[in-house]
């Protein structure tokens, strides 16, 4: 697994010039919660045909930043922008709340703030 | 503009009966735009794993994500943790792992199969199919000791030997389903339900399946060459002869013939994981608590399913991050139904083998 960091400003180019949708392969978008309000985002890309070869682009982020959107790039990517949304409270970029969790059932559960 | 109708498809539905909504926007018969809701049954098994559970549990806890793929999921887990703590397991240990794993593969195929027959309105077929699975939750039992649920990945390897009693039932079982599903083989050729009637019908094309991810059989069906038995080496699939099946229609039938041929591909493995099987223990003692992240990946039935896990060096993790197939492939099923008949739907849904107890984790 190779870990490359980048910032939110810089996600969407970083992952443009890198990603050959018939050579890689969008896993999922992953959450991580830090200290201190902050958590830290993973797109996270395999390489199709090679043995387990794995990119993690991340950036670290506060709970009120936005993080941009890659649907544009990467079709698939919409169903799990609206799960990041959900499970920590973040806002991503045309990505609607409630995919999963209803309004009475306790919000951003894998943050460091559920409630 | 012409007249649209919108017509829901679930929560509960005759041809899928787990809790999944599809809102078809329609004109006339055909469906212009669709959305899906997922989120029926949500159970945080996320959150549980670092707030719940330790470490050495959660093989457990993840195997309750779903039934039908419990090996896949615990042992995704499992790996994960062996990845942290170091150390190998014993060559006996990673082929029994082989075995559970392709045994899982079979009867769920064998479900999705008869479910397809179902949709199809050959109802004597789904029966025969459903019977003949008995044949492999049989061995499943024997081997794990449930029909489904099992617990049987440890870290460090697994929880029972085999013994030459049930490798020799497990053998002739094998060869009973090889024998029918090589007559289901010539129905899902030759006969007009299953063939004919689904041909061209929910095709998904090989440009499109690289632009939506698409993983598992509906990939392969299209061409795609995507099998993460082919992309890992924590077990020796091509020891035991793994093989990628494909074919290049990517509609339903060219599903069906998928499953098919990767059951008797299964059955073959299964057959050689027996024979070569080695001496030796089944366990091995890892020491210590996870620490660092690892992102594994396994090839569950419906495809590619990855556990990332991150350790602190304590006995609660930090971070489980479960990608189930299903989940992935809700963009690619939506836009497999754009343009096909509101009839064709249930049918359609139905060849995605969707597993929504692994979607709402």
């Amino acid at each position: 697994m190779k870990k490359i960091k980048v910032s939110l400003e810089s996600v969407r180019e970083e992952i443009e010039s890198f990603y050959d949708y018939k050579k890689w392969h969008f896993l999922t978008l992953n959450g991580l919660a830090l200290a201190e309000n902050r958590m830290e985002v993973q797109w996270i890309f395999s390489k199709y045909e090679a043995l387990d070869e794995v990119i993690v682009y991340y950036a670290e982020i506060e709970y009120t930043d936005i993080i941009p959107s890659i649907v544009d790039m990467v079709p698939s990517a919409i169903i799990s922008q609206r799960e990041i949304v959900d499970m920590f409270g973040v806002k991503v970029d045309g990505s609607e709340k409630g995919l999963y969790l209803d309004e009475d059932s306790m919000q951003r559960p894998l943050s460091g703030c559920a409630i | 503009m012409k007249k649209t109708i919108n017509i829901p498809l679930g929560s509960q539905h005759i041809s899928l009966l787990e809790p999944v909504r599809f809102k078809f926007e329609c004109e006339n018969e055909k469906i212009i735009s669709v959305d899906s809701d997922v989120g029926f049954v949500h159970r945080g098994i996320e959150r549980a794993c670092t707030t719940k559970f330790k470490f050495d549990a959660i093989g457990y806890v993840v195997a309750r994500v779903c039934g039908l793929c419990a090996i896949t999921h615990s042992l995704s887990y499992t790996a994960a943790v062996e990845k942290l703590l170091g150390g190998e397991i014993t060559k006996k240990a990673k082929y029994l792992r082989i075995l559970l794993l392709e045994l899982d593969r079979i009867h769920s195929h064998m479900l999705c199969l008869s479910h397809t027959c179902e949709n199809a309105g050959f109802e004597a077929m789904f029966m025969r199919i459903m019977g003949d699975r008995e044949l492999v939750m049989e061995i499943q039992e024997l081997l794990t000791g449930n029909r489904v649920q099992f617990d049987y990945i440890n870290i460090g390897g697994v929880n029972r030997d085999i013994n030459s009693e049930v490798a020799k039932k497990i053998i002739e079982n094998l060869y009973e389903v090889k024998q029918r599903v090589l007559g289901y083989m010539d129905e899902f050729t030759n006969n007009w339900s299953l063939s004919l009637k689904f041909k061209g019908i929910g095709a998904l094309s090989l440009d499109d399946a690289y632009m939506f991810n698409a993983i598992g059989p509906l990939a392969r069906a299209s061409g795609l060459n995507i099998d993460v038995r082919n992309e890992i080496d924590y077990l020796p699939f091509n020891e035991v002869g793994f093989a990628m099946q494909t074919q290049s229609e990517g509609d339903i039938n060219a599903r069906n013939i998928v499953r098919l041929h990767e059951i008797l591909n299964s059955i073959l493995m299964c057959e050689n994981v027996l024979s070569g099987l080695p001496e030796g223990a089944i366990f091995t003692k890892l020491k210590g608590k996870p620490n660092g992240e690892a992102i594994v990946r396994f090839e569950a039935p419906r495809g590619e399913l990855m556990y990332y896990v991150k350790g602190n060096g304590s006995a609660m993790l930090e971070r489980v991050r479960i990608k189930t197939p299903t989940f992935a492939s809700i963009p690619v099923f939506s836009h497999i139904f754009v343009g096909e008949n509101y009839a064709d739907a249930p049918a359609i849904l139905a060849s995605f083998d969707p597993c929504l107890s692994c979607t709402a984790k």
